[in-house]
C-alpha cells in the first residue's frame, strides 16, 4: 500500500477508511485487511490519488514526472526532471522517483532502441494519436511515414468538396490510413528483418535517402547539405505523393507524381533566394490537381514552360548526381502517358527513353517522365 | 480594465446571460462566450498589442473570414469588421501599433487589412499555402513574415510586391513565432529552425527535435530581462518540449512533459494522445497556457516546472488560444481540429470563442 500524503500532513479526511496507508509508529498494524508491505517507507513516495484528489487545484507533480521513455534525455538535449524542483509541501517527494529511475540508459543500445520502437507502436496503435506523422528513435529517423499536418489534409477534403469530387480524398486517406497501419504493425511485431533494417536507418541516418525519397530529412539535419538536397526536393504536397510513397520502400522510383505546391526555388538545402515572380504561373491551375488518376493532372505541366517545377518524374540517379539544382526543366510539355502499373513495357517507352533508361546517368533535360521497364532495375 | 482586471463577475462564474445550461458541455468553464463567432473552425486568434487602447480580438477560420471584435471592459464583445480571404485562413497578426492586421490564408496570399478605412490589399505571395504570418519590428526594418507549405520562408515589404528575402527551408512550414531578435520556425518532418533577425533575418541554428512525432505548435518565452531566451514547442503526441537556446546546462535546463492525455496515472488501461493545437506564454507572469485536441486548457509553470491548472473537457478540441496585451484575457476558441478526420466534421456544429479571466490563476507557483 502506499503511503497517505494527507495523513501525512495530518490532514486526511478519509481516517480509517483511506485507501493508502497511514502509518503508524508501530508498523503491524492490518487496514482495512490488506498485508502488502508499505514501498518506500515514510515520506519519499508521492502518490496522489485521483479518486481521492480533491478537485483541480492540486498541482499534479506526475504530469511532469520522469517519463517513460528515457531515449530524450540525450541528443536532443531533453533533461532529467531534477527532484528538487519540485517543491510541494517542501517534502522533497521525487527522491525515491528520482534515485531508482535515473537515465541509466544514457547511451542506448540498439536493442534498447527496438524495444523502445515496439513500446512507441504500440502507444501509437491505442493512444488514438494523429498517424499522419514522422517517427524517430534518437539519432536516426525511422522512414515509411508520411508526415502530413492535419490542416493540411482539411484543405484537401475542402477543395475536393468545392470542386465536387470527395472520392479522390477518400482513397488518398484510405491509402495512407492502410500504409501507415501496416508500418506501424511491422515496427511492432518486429521481424528478424525489420529489426536489422531499422537498426542500420538508426546507426546510418544517412544511408536513408538511398531507399526512401519522399520527406524523410534525417539527412537534413545534421549532414551534408548534398544529401539532403536529393531527398528534400519532394513531398511539399502532402498528400499528392502518397501513390508513390505507397510504392516507397521496395522500389526506389515513382511511377506517377503530383506535386501540388511547386517549390519557389526548387531542391534541397541552401538559402536560394530566388524571386517566385519567375514562378509564378502555374498558381492557379495547382488548385486544380487531383490524385485520382495520372490523367487528371498534366494541366500545368503543359502551361509551365520552363522553370515551374509544377511536376516531374524522378528516379534516384544511379551516377548519385544530387539533381538539378536549378530546380527547373523537367516540365516537358509532352503529356504523361497515363501509367497504370508500376513498370512500362518497353514497347511504351520510345527509342530516347530506353536509352536515357539504359544509361549508366540520365541526362539533364532527358530524364523519361515514364516508368522504367521492370527489367532495366537495378536493386 | 477595470472590472476585467478584478475578480468581479465575469469569467469566474456562471451568470447566465448566455443561457446555457449546467448539463451542456460546451463551455465547462463558464467562460464568456464571444458574441458572432465564425461558422467554421477557428484557427488562430490575436489580441491587439498595447500600443493601442483597448482590447480587440482577431480571429481567423477556415470559412475563409477574418473577424474583429472589440472586448470591452465588462466582458462584453462586440463584433466590429470581418474580411474574406478566397481559402481557409490560418493565421493571423498584428503590427506593432495595431492599425493593421495581417492574414495569410490557404489561398497562397496573405493580405494586410487597414482597421481604420477596413481595407485589404494583399501584401504576399507564395506557391503554397502560407501557415504562419509575423510582424517583425526592428530598429531598421520592418517586414511581415510568411512561412509557407511551399517550404520557403518570406520576408515582406508592404509596399512591394517582392520579398524582401526568401530563405529555404527544408520541409514545410508547420508552425512558427517571433520575438525580436530571435524567431523560430518548425517544420514537418520535425525540422527546427532558429533564426536571428537583427540587421536581416539569416539562420542561427538548426536544432535536432526534441520530440519524436509530428511538430504542431511553437511558442518563444523571454527570460527575466525579457529577452528572448528559448521555446515551448508542442507536438502530436501530446507532448511539449522547453528549449532553452543557450542554456548554461543543456541536460538540466531542457525537458519535456507529457499533457493532453487521458488516464493520469492509470497506466491500465491505454492512454489518449491527443496532440496539443497551439502554446501561448503569458506576457506578464511567464507562465504558459496549452490547448490540446481533448478539449482542455492547461496553464503551466516551466520553472517550477508544475501544472498549475487544468480546465474541464469541451465537447469539441480547442484549437487556438492567446493571451491579450497586460495578461488580463485569456481567449481559447472550441472547433473542430480535423484530428480524426474527415468523419467527425460536423459543419453544422457551432464554433466558440470564449474569453476567461487570467490574472489570478496563471500566476507562477512559488518555489520552494
Amino acid at each position: 500500500m502506499t503511503v497517505c500524503n494527507f495523513f501525512l500532513q495530518g490532514r486526511c479526511r478519509y481516517g480509517e477508511k483511506c485507501w493508502n496507508e497511514h502509518p503508524r509508529d508501530e508498523r503491524g498494524g492490518d487496514y482495512r485487511g490488506t498485508q502488502q508491505p508499505s514501498r518506500g517507507g515514510y515520506g519519499n513516495r508521492v502518490w496522489i490519488n485521483p479518486s481521492q484528489r480533491t478537485g483541480g487545484d492540486y498541482v499534479q507533480p506526475s504530469s511532469f514526472s520522469r517519463d517513460g521513455d528515457n531515449d530524450w534525455s540525450r541528443g536532443g538535449g531533453g533533461a532529467d526532471v531534477k527532484s528538487s524542483d519540485f517543491s510541494f509541501s517542501g517534502q522533497n517527494r521525487f527522491s525515491a522517483l528520482a534515485s531508482h529511475s535515473h537515465s541509466d540508459k544514457d547511451v542506448q543500445s540498439p536493442t534498447d532502441d527496438v524495444d523502445t520502437i515496439q513500446k512507441d507502436m504500440e502507444i501509437w496503435q491505442t493512444s488514438g494519436q494523429w498517424p499522419f506523422s514522422c517517427y524517430s528513435v534518437l539519432p536516426g529517423k525511422l522512414s515509411g511515414f508520411v508526415e502530413v499536418s492535419p490542416e493540411e489534409l482539411r484543405l484537401e477534403y475542402y477543395t475536393g468538396r468545392a470542386s465536387g469530387d470527395l472520392q479522390a480524398y477518400m482513397n488518398s486517406v484510405q491509402q495512407l490510413a492502410d500504409q501507415w497501419r501496416s508500418r506501424v504493425q511491422e515496427l511492432r511485431t518486429m521481424s528478424s528483418s525489420t529489426r536489422i533494417s531499422v537498426i542500420s536507418e538508426l546507426n546510418d541516418p544517412s544511408s536513408q535517402t538511398s531507399t526512401h525519397e519522399f520527406g524523410s530529412s534525417a539527412s537534413g539535419f545534421g549532414t551534408t547539405s548534398s544529401s539532403s538536397s536529393s531527398s528534400s526536393g519532394f513531398g511539399a504536397g502532402g498528400l499528392f505523393w502518397i501513390q508513390s510513397e505507397i510504392l516507397g520502400n521496395g522500389t526506389n522510383y515513382i511511377s506517377d507524381f503530383f506535386l501540388i505546391y511547386p517549390h519557389a526555388s526548387g531542391f534541397g538545402s541552401g538559402a536560394f533566394a530566388q524571386p517566385p515572380s519567375g514562378f509564378s504561373a502555374p498558381a492557379a491551375s495547382a488548385a486544380s490537381f487531383s490524385f485520382a488518376g495520372p490523367a487528371a493532372d498534366n494541366k500545368s505541366s503543359a502551361a509551365a514552360a520552363s522553370s515551374s517545377v509544377s511536376a516531374f518524374s524522378f528516379k534516384p540517379p544511379p551516377g548519385g548526381s544530387s539533381g538539378p539544382a536549378d530546380g527547373g526543366g523537367f516540365g516537358q510539355s509532352s503529356t504523361r502517358a497515363a501509367d497504370t502499373g508500376l513498370f512500362s513495357a518497353h514497347s511504351d517507352l520510345t527509342a530516347e527513353e530506353l536509352k536515357e533508361f539504359t544509361a549508366k546517368r540520365f541526362t539533364l533535360g532527358q530524364i523519361p517522365l515514364k516508368p522504367p521497364p521492370a527489367d532495366l532495375l537495378v536493386v | 480594465m477595470s472590472l476585467f482586471g478584478a475578480n468581479t463577475g465575469f469569467g469566474s462564474g456562471g451568470t447566465g446571460v448566455f443561457g446555457t445550461t449546467t448539463t451542456d458541455s460546451h463551455n465547462p468553464m463558464k467562460d464568456v462566450e464571444v458574441t458572432s463567432p465564425p461558422d467554421d473552425s477557428i484557427s488562430c486568434l490575436a489580441f491587439s498589442p498595447p500600443t493601442m487602447p483597448g482590447n480587440f480580438l482577431i480571429g481567423g477560420s477556415w470559412a475563409n473570414d477574418v473577424r474583429c471584435w472589440e472586448v470591452q471592459d465588462n466582458g462584453q464583445t462586440v463584433p466590429k469588421a470581418q474580411q474574406m480571404h478566397t481559402g481557409p485562413v490560418l493565421d493571423v497578426c498584428w503590427s506593432d501599433d495595431g492599425s493593421k492586421v495581417f492574414t495569410a490564408s490557404c489561398d497562397k496570399t496573405a493580405k494586410m487589412w487597414d482597421l481604420n478605412s477596413n481595407q485589404t490589399i494583399q501584401i504576399a505571395q507564395h506557391e503554397g499555402p502560407i501557415r504562419t504570418i509575423h510582424w517583425i519590428k526592428a530598429p531598421n526594418y520592418s517586414c511581415v513574415m510568411t512561412g509557407s507549405w511551399d517550404k520557403t520562408l518570406k520576408f515582406w515589404d508592404t509596399r512591394s510586391p517582392n520579398p524582401m528575402m526568401s530563405l529555404q527551408m527544408p520541409e514545410r512550414c508547420f508552425c512558427a513565432d517571433v520575438v525580436y531578435p530571435m524567431a523560430v520556425v518548425a517544420t514537418a518532418e520535425r525540422g527546427l529552425i532558429v533564426y536571428q533577425l537583427e540587421n536581416q533575418p539569416s539562420e542561427f541554428r538548426r536544432i535536432e527535435s526534441p520530440l519524436k512525432h509530428q511538430h504542431r505548435c511553437v511558442a518563444i518565452f523571454k527570460d527575466k530581462q525579457s529577452k528572448p531566451t528559448g521555446f515551448a514547442l508542442g507536438s502530436i503526441e501530446g507532448r511539449v518540449a522547453i528549449h532553452y537556446i543557450n542554456p548554461p546546462n543543456p541536460a538540466k535546463d531542457n525537458f519535456t512533459f507529457k499533457c493532453h492525455r487521458s488516464n493520469g496515472t492509470n497506466t491500465a488501461t491505454p492512454q489518449d494522445i491527443y496532440a496539443v493545437n497551439a502554446i501561448s506564454f503569458h506576457p506578464v507572469h511567464g507562465t504558459l497556457a496549452t490547448v490540446g485536441s481533448d478539449g482542455r486548457f492547461s496553464f503551466w509553470d516551466k520553472d517550477a516546472r508544475t501544472k498549475l491548472k487544468t480546465s474541464e473537457q469541451l465537447d469539441q478540441p480547442i484549437t487556438a488560444c492567446c493571451f491579450n496585451n497586460n495578461g488580463n484575457i485569456f481567449a481559447y476558441a472550441s472547433s473542430y481540429d480535423w484530428s480524426k478526420g474527415h468523419e467527425y466534421y460536423n459543419p453544422q456544429k457551432k464554433n466558440y470563442i470564449f474569453l476567461r479571466n487570467a490574472a489570478e490563476e496563471l500566476k507562477p507557483r512559488n518555489k520552494k
